[in-house]
């Protein structure tokens, strides 16, 4: 139904997206999610034309949309979208918004044209604010308002960019159950949104979305539940990091420590996490001491929100480094210390360097 | 770390306060030095107002307390608590030592 490939879009030197391909089959519901300004939003506006694109092509059901031949509003029409912002003509009454343009570009007459709004306007729940104009209906009410209009050029498919963005919070739901009836109506949808539990039901696909490229796309119980990849991951479970690189053994352990802190101050992390943290980082850097002078190592820690998870990587890099040995004679308290206050230790050598992972024990 | 000390007629008490960690651990190992050389031979360690001990901080314990026993001196631990006293139980190092939880029970010692 829409096939991409290799597309790419500049502003000025800023490369946005930089070489998505991908298939969109008929009836498929995608959703794209990922950071802010990761070109989302220019990635659906190059679909429509809105931007035009630098590279690549975009094929929808066989015709090339950047043949100059093709007639763009006709695809347009097949094809349509719906805004954070709701784009309502305010000085048209909600019925003319949603019959203006199957009369004038569907050659529609005016009587079927409000027949088919007002059962737009049923479906979406809103069939007596017909005569209303835009500005007296809520944010919840526009947006279900600009999705019946965008339903009155029966489209095949729909691409919502953030389509509940700009609501309360209260409106949010009756917006997305409208979208979700949709789905089941075999319409083609592309929605980039940041409602993470609406996307993992709604979408037969997701795609993630970062730095100008799809990182990561798969079924939702993947992106979701078992996100393959290291940003996907980060993005997912909402986590926040800390990096400190240590590169002799004479690094100042109170500047450490005070970022360690106001680390945990900023994630809002209660004041026994925070302790544990310092006294782990600490126990671990001693046993890495006596390696400082030959390796650098870097620290970083990772809090999970969603996970409510704290986990500390030590990464060095040269020589191999085997932390926790078995042997007698090393240091018996430190090594306790450490495994009460871990849940899990992981070791991985990877190329020159060496990567210790823990996971802070829940208080 | 401050550290204080404070001789009575049995023993020598020196509070601890702050932080007991890689850094600060040497500090009271030449205190505790300094005091075994002068002829000190008891002493009560006041963990009242110690924030935070590592690993560092525990050996530093131990090897004086191997010291001034190898010197039939005693040395005893009162008012670990808190996180502190949490850190000696997780390290290993908790039963090794008896803890008194006050200076005036520690001191009923040697009397
Ligand atoms: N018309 C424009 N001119 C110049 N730069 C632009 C233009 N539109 C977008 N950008 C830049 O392109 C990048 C991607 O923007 P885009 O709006 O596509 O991001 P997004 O993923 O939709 O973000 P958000 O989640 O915040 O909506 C941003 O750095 C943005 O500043
Ligand atoms: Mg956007």
């Amino acid at each position: 139904m829409i096939k991409i490939e290799h597309l790419s879009k500049n502003f000025g030197t800023l490369s946005v997206l930089k070489d998505i391909s991908i298939d969109i089959r008929e009836g498929e519901v995608i959703s794209i999610i990922g950071p802010s300004g990761t070109g989302k939003s220019t990635f659906l506006r190059c679909i429509n034309l809105l931007d035009c694109p630098d590279g690549g092509s975009i094929h929808i059901e066989g015709i090339d949309l950047l043949d100059p031949k093709t007639n763009v509003p006709k695809i347009r029409q097949k094809m349509n979208m719906v805004f954070q912002s709701f784009n309502l003509f305010s000085h048209l009454s909600i019925l003319e918004n949603l019959t203006i343009a199957p009369i004038k570009l569907l050659g529609m007459n005016k009587m079927e044209a409000e027949r088919k709004a007002i059962d737009l306007l049923k479906m979406v729940g809103l069939a007596e604010k017909a005569r209303n104009f835009p500005d007296e209906l809520s944010g919840g009410q526009k947006q279900r308002v600009a999705i019946a209009r965008c339903l009155a050029m029966e489209p095949k498919i729909i691409l919502f960019d953030e389509p509940t963005s700009a609501l309360d919070p209260t409106m949010v739901s009756e917006v997305l159950s409208v979208i979700r009836s949709l789905s089941k109506k075999g319409l083609t949808m592309v929605i980039v949104t940041h409602e993470m539990d609406f996307a993992r039901d709604v979408s037969s696909r997701v795609i993630f979305m970062n730095e100008g490229i799809i990182y990561e796309e798969g079924p939702p119980h993947q992106i979701f539940e078992n996100p393959h990849k290291e940003k996907t991951k980060a993005f997912i479970y909402r986590v926040k990091s800390f990096n400190y690189h240590i590169s002799s053994p004479d690094y100042d352990l109170y500047a450490m420590n005070a970022e360690i802190e106001v680390f945990c101050e900023k994630q809002i992390l209660p004041r026994k996490v925070r302790q544990n943290l310092i006294l782990l980082v600490e126990e671990t850097l001693q046993l890495y001491h006596s390696y400082l002078s030959k390796v650098s190592l870097d620290l970083t820690i990772a809090y999970s929100e969603k996970m409510d998870s704290v986990e500390l990587v030590f990464e060095s890099t040269g020589e191999e480094i085997i932390l926790i040995s078995s042997e007698p004679g090393t240091d018996e308290f430190g090594l306790n210390i450490i495994k009460n206050l871990t849940e899990e230790i992981g070791y991985q050598r990877i190329q020159d360097k060496s990567r210790c992972t823990m996971k802070l024990k829940k208080v | 770390m401050i550290l204080q000390h404070n001789k009575k007629m049995e023993a020598t008490i020196v509070a601890l306060e702050g932080r007991m960690d890689a850094i600060t651990s040497s500090d009271y190992e030449i205190k505790m030095k300094g005091l075994i050389a002068s002829g000190e031979r008891n002493f009560v360690v006041d963990f009242e107002k110690l924030d935070y001990i590592s690993s560092v901080g525990l050996r530093a314990i131990l090897a004086t307390a191997k010291q001034i026993r190898s010197r039939n001196g005693k040395f005893l631990l009162a008012n670990v608590h808190g996180s502190v006293k949490e850190i000696f139980t997780i390290s290993g190092l908790g039963s090794i030592f008896p803890f008194y939880d006050s200076i005036d029970s520690a001191m009923a010692f040697f009397v």
